[in-house]
């Protein structure tokens, strides 16, 4: 199983357009989630953040969704292939697993080095003492660390929302000629 | 019914329609094959004959309206999406028209692709694929995406990721239908290679008749029926 997972790494890398639009997508998402997750918590701007969060969870549900459906849709062929080759259904979505999970992990990993850099920066600036009025800390990591669980969450959802659309990819169609 | 040890597949009695703009399309109708253990067939005849419908439903790939399909001793006609599966993957090596090679791997990759499924090491499922891959002469390529292959190249590659899991069965669909005289002597010459060293039953399907000389068992194909088998 990890090593379909990695195979759907190695796609991914390789549709670097792809991967990076959707990367980026989620990188603002995730951002955003824990940013609005942190005033919520802190009871910053009333329900309004709460909502923000639950909005920015269903948007990041629905561009799952769409992520998968065009893994599966613009690679019809490819996983007929696979399937006529000899690939399971349950194959085929850990390989799609892999690459949607990746893609939002190395989102999560860009807002953690953000958040680091930012930290370290008004760290330093506050040595030199001047005053820019911003946090030390942007977000904290409780705030982070709640927003990656619900994210996974989200995942694992489009994720078996798109088996049937896995299934449904006849390994016959390997065999249609180009265009048919 | 008995199963012929020697026989690999067979066709009983096998029935398909289509449904195409309102019209039924009878694409087999009462066929009857048997195919042994290691013999070259070839499934000749016009285009839209159903010799390719054939190939779909020994191949697990399509079901039959009605009939059996014996595979290696099972009746595949009622199988499982995932037990078909897991029939190609142990038995039956598939050469395509249009190569489909996942643009995204190397020659390499793609043909080692067959064996990641399975519990095989990754050291082990390389050197399967660099041997495989030197079967067919292609082992220069191995770092080379499709895009950077030639057809002849592609279908080698094709080949290969046909013979890494040492199959029982190789199906070819048109193998040669892409290719350049050249390419398609080497193709079919690698094909006959196969199939006499390793003993692999090889079933290709094909309108072109030229390619009968390679058959050991030549089944002609008309109107959904088998018309010969000589």
């Amino acid at each position: 199983m990890f090593r379909m997972f990695k195979k759907g790494v190695l796609l991914i890398l390789r549709e670097k357009r792809t991967f990076i639009i959707f990367m980026l997508i989620y990188t603002i998402l995730i951002f955003l989630t824990s940013l609005f997750l942190e005033n919520s918590l802190a009871g910053n701007f009333g329900e309004v953040s709460g909502y923000l969060v639950v909005i920015f969870l269903f948007t990041s549900l629905i561009l799952s969704l769409l992520y998968a459906w065009i893994l599966v849709s613009r690679k019809r062929r490819d996983w007929a292939t696979l399937k006529c080759i000899g690939y399971t259904n349950r194959n085929i979505i850990t390989i799609v697993s892999g690459i949607i999970l990746f893609t939002s992990l190395m989102g999560l990993l860009i807002v953690i080095e953000i958040l680091f850099h930012y930290t370290a920066i008004f760290t330093y600036i506050d040595t030199t003492e001047i005053s820019t009025g911003l946090p030390f800390i942007l977000i904290g990591l409780y705030p982070v660390i709640i927003t990656t669980v619900l994210f996974i969450l989200v995942q694992v959802i489009s994720i078996a929302l798109i088996y049937r659309k896995v299934l449904k990819v006849r390994p016959i169609v390997a065999l249609k000629r180009v265009g048919e | 019914m008995p199963v012929d040890m020697d026989t690999m597949i067979e066709a009983i009695d096998v029935n398909k329609e289509y449904r195409r703009s309102g019209a039924i399309i009878r694409a087999l109708a009462d066929v009857n094959v048997r195919i042994k253990s290691g013999e070259f067939v070839i499934i000749q005849g016009p285009t839209g004959c159903g010799k390719s419908t054939l190939l779909n439903v020994l191949s697990g790939l399509d079901f039959p309206d009605s009939g059996k399909i014996i595979f290696d001793g099972e009746n595949i006609a009622r199988s499982t999406e995932d037990r078909l599966a897991r029939i190609r993957r142990m038995k039956v090596g598939f050469v395509f028209q249009d190569f489909n090679l996942i643009s995204t791997f190397t020659a390499l990759e793609n043909v080692e692709s067959v064996l990641w499924p399975t519990v095989l090491r990754a050291s082990e499922i390389e050197n399967r694929g660099i041997n495989a891959l030197r079967d067919v002469n292609l082992l220069d390529r191995k770092d080379h995406y499709p895009v950077q292959m030639s057809g002849g190249e592609k279908q080698k590659c094709g080949l290969a990721r046909a013979i890494i899991h040492r199959p029982r069965v190789i199906l070819a669909d048109e193998p040669t239908g892409n290719l350049d005289p050249q390419s398609e002597k080497e193709i079919m010459d690698l094909l006959k290679k196969i199939n006499k060293e390793s003993d692999t039953t090889v079933v290709v399907v094909t309108h072109r008749e030229k390619l009968t000389s390679y058959a050991d068992k030549i089944v002609q194909m008309k109107d959904g029926r088998v018309i010969n088998v000589k």
